[in-house]
């Protein structure tokens, strides 16, 4: 099912556009997929666009979030980024792409659990000086986690180290925003305060994100849904 | 913060280990490098002759004396011995074939006169310009280097008359002359004659093959000369087997050549051996310590990757890893020059006791073996670096 698109909340921008074409993870071609599966269809992620993406367990979220972000190459057909093949990128290129054009939110989370939240952030924050210090505090103020700012990640909770890994992802520069089922841990008010400052961040810089979840669409006006 | 995320959570046991063993095998290395140069330099600049090369002739026996043996070398044998791999090269000795008076011929020093026997040799085996050592028909004087056992002996007559002694630069001063004749002696001239040089080596005056040749061709009795010496240069540290060629062939020569010869060829041998040790060690410890950054690199296999998918550069990671091993050689290099000095100053001081003026300057071969092996560490770090970081993305 595709959703409306809410005219007033797309703005004319130049931002890049993700291209699907007939990709098929190959751990995934032996499996039957239903006909609104994005996989082995032609499907465009449009600029700016807010996207959820729909499945249950095991039909390819995780494969979805890191075969986009460049992490798997084990597939056919073709994932364009501005109608440039992905595989094409040099090891140069994507360091440009992941610092400047998508940021991601990985479901394992994948922070630095001997460093603090302070360090965790200020690595991603320092390519790009996105955020000063001040401002990240604040970030996790609103996520209800700032005294946990020179805390080591591996005593955070779950929930906490997600809301960590939810920051770090702002802390960057971005045209998509990809986050595979980032609020797994989190109960429905830490969603919506997380949500809240995503959709905040995004539109800010005319950015768009993708979802993962396993059906629930923790109450946001998604522009698009995807299905597997 | 990076170089705390990669390097600050290590077992170091195993770098120790490779940074000791990287130390002493650099140590040696550059250690064993010098005193292999100093060794085959002790010696030269000493004696006009050129290094690792002596004067031989055939053992004099009863049956040579009796005519039964041949005492002189054929063109053959001459031939046979050249073929050899250690021989770098070999030349007659030409003597004189006449007749040939020596005499002081200035007011420096007492009168003194006597026959001499003057031999010639290659100019390729003495240690002497060529300005200083031609003559043709019309120079002012014939240059001769001369035994120091004719200085010593020259030196104990004046000693003896009560006139000062004279050193081997003054000696270079004094005017002498040769009168050389034919063997009835109807043929005679008188040249003048300088000393250019001293030899411990030879024990006849050696004078420039051009010299010999005008006196052989205008006052010999027309005789063939026999060959009956011969001088044989070898390789570096391959005296050993010049004396099984001498043993072999039954040849002889002068003692002191035979000494020095034979000490720097097992001295020689000695240090190469350490060299081998050395090099083997420092490979050894090199490869230790590339191992340690492959195992530093697999353990921190979760942060690189996680790094890289971050947005931070694989050629900044290479280069941390690169830059902490860079350091960690640093060290242990800047360590091994420190002992090496240190080593160095003790085994000069106890050779100078010893009574072996050994030149101490640092041999610029050691110190270009630090660098290469600095080099080479630096290359194969990066490398390495380079191939565990690339492998992540």
């Amino acid at each position: 099912m595709i959703l409306e698109i809410n005219p007033i909340e797309i703005k004319q921008t130049n931002s890049m556009q993700i291209e699907l074409k007939n990709v098929m993870p190959k751990p995934l071609a032996s499996i039957q997929h239903g006909e609104k599966s994005i996989w082995g269809s032609h499907v465009i992620l449009h600029p700016a666009k807010k996207i959820v993406l729909n499945a249950s367990s095991g039909k390819g979220k995780s494969t979805f979030a890191s075969t986009v972000f460049g992490i798997r190459d084990d597939y056919s057909g073709r994932i364009e980024y501005d109608k440039r093949d992905i595989k094409t990128f040099s090891v140069d290129e994507w360091t440009e792409i992941r610092k400047n054009k998508i940021a991601v939110v990985f479901q394992d989370l994948q922070l630095f659990l001997t460093l603090s939240v302070r360090e965790n952030l200020l690595l991603k924050n320092s390519l790009s000086d996105t955020f000063t210090e001040g401002e990240l505090k604040t970030l996790l103020e609103k996520l209800e986690i700032d005294d946990k700012w020179n805390q080591k990640c591996g005593l955070l909770s779950m929930g906490q180290q997600q809301r960590v890994a939810i920051i770090r992802s702002l802390a960057q520069p971005f045209d998509w925003l990809l986050m595979d089922e980032p609020f797994s841990h989190l109960d429905i008010e830490n969603t919506n305060r997380c949500l809240s400052i995503i959709a905040d961040r995004t539109n800010g810089q005319n950015a768009g994100f993708v979802i993962t979840t396993l059906g629930n669409h923790h109450s946001f006006n998604f522009d698009q849904e995807l299905n597997l | 913060m990076l170089n705390k995320l990669l390097f600050k959570n290590q077992d170091k046991k195993q770098l120790i280990i490779a940074v000791i063993g990287a130390f002493m095998g650099i140590t040696f290395l550059i250690v064993s490098i010098h005193y292999l140069i100093k060794v085959n330099q002790f010696g030269e600049g000493e004696d006009i002759l050129g290094p690792n090369t002596i004067i031989v002739q055939k053992k004099v026996s009863n049956t040579s004396t009796l005519g039964l043996t041949k005492t002189d070398f054929s063109k053959k044998e001459i031939e046979k011995m050249k073929n050899l791999s250690f021989i770098q090269d070999i030349k007659p000795v030409i003597a004189n074939s006449f007749d040939v008076y020596f005499k002081t011929n200035d007011s420096l020093v007492p009168p003194f006169s006597s026959d001499v026997f003057i031999q010639t040799v290659d100019q390729d085996f003495l240690d002497i310009s060529d300005e200083n050592w031609n003559w043709k028909d019309g120079d002012d004087f014939v240059p001769m280097i001369m035994p120091r056992e004719f200085l010593v002996m020259l030196n104990t007559f004046m000693s003896a008359q009560g006139i000062p002694q004279v050193s081997d630069d003054l000696a270079k001063e004094i005017n002498f002359s040769f009168r050389i004749a034919n063997k009835d002696r109807s043929l005679k001239e008188t040249v003048d004659v300088r000393i250019v040089g001293f030899t411990s080596e030879v024990s006849s005056i050696l004078v420039p093959e051009s010299f010999m040749k005008y006196g052989n061709e205008k006052y010999s009795d027309g005789m063939e000369q026999k060959i009956t010496q011969i001088m044989i240069s070898s390789g570096e540290g391959e005296f050993g087997l010049v004396e099984e060629l001498m043993a072999k062939k039954g040849l002889d020569s002068k003692n002191s050549q035979m000494i020095v010869g034979k000490l720097k060829s097992i001295v020689g041998t000695l240090v190469i051996v350490i060299l081998g040790i050395s090099i083997i060690a420092v490979f050894v410890s090199g490869l230790v310590l590339i191992q340690y950054m492959q195992l530093l690199i697999s353990r921190n296999i979760y942060e690189v990757r996680t790094l890289i998918r971050l947005g931070h550069a694989p050629k900044v990671i290479i280069r941390l890893f690169f830059i902490y091993f860079v350091k960690i050689f640093g060290i242990v290099t800047g360590l091994a020059l420190t002992a090496f000095f240190l080593i160095k100053y003790f085994l000069d001081a106890m050779f100078t006791s010893g009574g072996i003026n050994i030149n101490t300057d640092v041999t610029l071969e050691s110190m270009l073996a630090l660098l290469a092996a600095y080099a080479l560490f630096s290359f194969t770090s990066f490398q390495t670096a380079k191939k565990g970081i690339f492998s992540q993305f």
